[in-house]
């Protein structure tokens, strides 16, 4: 479902905008990717999408709904989910317990609960086989395939990846843009966020560069590709 | 002092029963302090106050309506349990949506006022008689030389099954995973749909009725008087410190552990001395543990 964030003014004082008008258009079913330098106000966005901060102005529609104001609670239901940056496992609680916590808008519905389960695990053996670890002593990167698996167990239709891959070793890291690449063919919609230009861009579709809490440039992923080199050298 | 005393099992039993059972009231107290600290970052200090309406509401049930001694503990858990939640949503609640960037101090504040408001408000409303019933049940438990009264024996049994169940409620139930999440990662919590605010007004309603039940089942050591409260929540603090903040098992071991460690220094020193080694012991654990006895030095927890 397309996502899309028009005219959006945020920002955790009043006086002090993050965001200052930004405009932008996530595609049904397409990768976008948001590129910026630090301080543009990437992460703040997708905060704001997800309902973790109210606007000041402006509006944010999922498949023409208003969701501005639902807040984070509501949001899976709506068909959103969010890979926050940094942890979001809950470490002294087992993966199965995890996932469990990942089918919580479905309690009280077993067959559905029971349903996403057969599915994770299928999809994910290597949870299955470490369902009764503590998540806290997993690998940096099996939390992330925790964190990334959770994401999808309730059929959401939008994914919001903040930093998906922040902190883990080259390797790692394209093992989780390996299953960013998976979960494009199934044909998520997806808005990312990372500090990995150069990955990000690979599996983009389309492309905003945001600076200083404004859109700066935009355009489909293979414009991009040629003009990164000069875009980036203005950051600095 | 004749050592001889140390070895009679009859003044063993009598020693570690003591300790025991101040222990499991330090317990209760604790692990609902250490629930609420967890989830809120709330450090209660009302805590003794809902201690003491527990020990009112046992009062007017048995004492006055005359029922038995278990629908006083059921009475005092329900309406502890309402109290702490109408707290949550009324107070608490309306304080973190106007908080500024000291939430600690804030809320300390708040629960400083909360328990001045309440220890005068029981003084204006029942006034400063102590309202004790001398006990739940009468006799005791004799086995050869050791005698074990049944008042204690009851208030054993339903510390260790309300610790059990409280166990099994956080372990195993929907509503306990919530608290637990809520715990470890508040904003994944609420990312998957977890009302955490909710969640919020159950874990102090449920902390709230720990202490109501442990002040309705001490009733016949500790009276119903307005300030009841202040040495179970003095020492429900440094239990709190001693097994580590926001950590529930850790309150619960350390409560026991403390009550038997006063009781043999109330035997062996005199009295009062046993405040002076538990006020040693938190700075000690301070100095040296500053996470708790059951975790390591950077805070890490079994």
């Amino acid at each position: 479902m397309t996502l899309e964030v028009r005219d959006l003014v945020v920002g955790y004082v009043k006086e002090v905008p993050i965001l200052r008008g930004v405009t932008l258009t996530a595609a049904d079913g397409l990768v976008t990717v948001i590129i910026g330098p630090n301080g543009a106000g990437k992460s703040t966005l997708l905060k704001t999408v997800y309902g973790y901060l109210k606007p000041s102005r402006g509006t944010v529609l999922h498949d023409g709904r208003e969701i501005a104001q639902i807040g984070p609670k509501n949001m899976l239901r709506e068909g959103i989910a969010y890979l926050m940056q940094g942890h979001s496992v809950f470490p002294r609680m087992s993966v199965e317990e995890n996932l469990e916590l990942g089918v919580w808008i479905f309690r009280g519905n077993r067959e559905a609960k029971q349903r996403a389960f057969s599915e994770i695990y299928q999809r994910y053996p290597r949870l299955a086989e470490k369902r009764h670890t503590l998540a806290g002593s997993l690998s940096g990167g099996e939390q992330r395939m925790l964190e990334i698996a959770r994401l999808t167990m309730t059929g959401p239709k939008t994914l919001l990846l903040d930093e998906p891959s922040v902190g883990l070793m080259p390797k790692l890291v394209d093992e989780v843009y390996e299953e960013i690449g998976r979960l494009k063919k199934r044909r998520f919609t997806i808005l990312v966020v990372d500090q990995n230009v150069k990955k990000s861009i690979e599996i983009a579709d389309y492309v905003y560069v945001l600076k200083l809490g404004e859109n700066s440039h935009h355009g489909p992923q293979a414009e991009f590709k040629e003009r990164l080199p000069e875009i980036i050298r203005e950051w600095l | 002092m004749d050592l001889a005393m140390y070895t009679d099992p009859s003044v063993l039993t009598e020693i570690l029963l003591q300790g025991l059972v101040r222990g499991s009231m330090y317990a209760l107290m604790a692990s609902g302090l250490s629930l609420i600290f967890g989830i809120l970052g709330v450090n209660n200090f009302a805590h003794g106050e809902l201690f003491m309406i527990g020990s009112y509401t046992m009062f007017f049930i048995v004492a006055t309506l005359q029922l038995p001694f278990v629908a006083g503990l059921v009475a005092a858990a329900l309406v502890l349990f309402l109290v702490g939640m109408l707290i949550e949503r009324g107070l608490i609640e309306q304080l973190r949506k106007r908080a500024g960037r000291d939430w600690l101090l804030d809320s300390f504040v708040l629960t400083i006022g909360l328990m001045i408001l309440l220890q005068n408000l029981a003084l204006v409303v029942f006034g400063s008689n102590r309202l004790g019933i001398p006990e739940m049940v009468s006799g005791s438990l004799i086995i050869g030389s050791i005698i074990i009264s049944y008042e204690r024996l009851i208030i054993l049994a339903v510390a260790a099954l309300t610790v059990l169940l409280l166990w099994a409620f956080i372990r195993f139930t929907a509503p306990g995973k919530a608290i637990r999440a809520t715990a470890q990662n508040p904003e994944a919590a609420l990312a998957l749909g977890i009302d955490t605010m909710r969640v919020h007004t159950y874990t102090f309603g449920l902390g709230a009725a720990l202490a109501g039940l442990s002040g309705a089942l001490l009733i016949s050591i500790f009276p119903a008087y307005p300030t009841v409260g202040l040495q179970p929540i003095v020492k429900s603090v440094a239990v709190v410190i001693l097994g580590g903040l926001g950590y529930v098992p850790g309150a619960i071991v350390a409560g026991l552990l403390l009550g038997v460690i006063e009781a043999f220094a109330y035997f062996t020193m005199s009295a009062g001395w046993q405040n002076v080694l538990t006020a040693a012991l938190v700075v000690l654990i301070m100095i040296f543990r500053p996470y708790g006895l059951f975790s390591s030095a950077k805070g890490e927890r079994p």
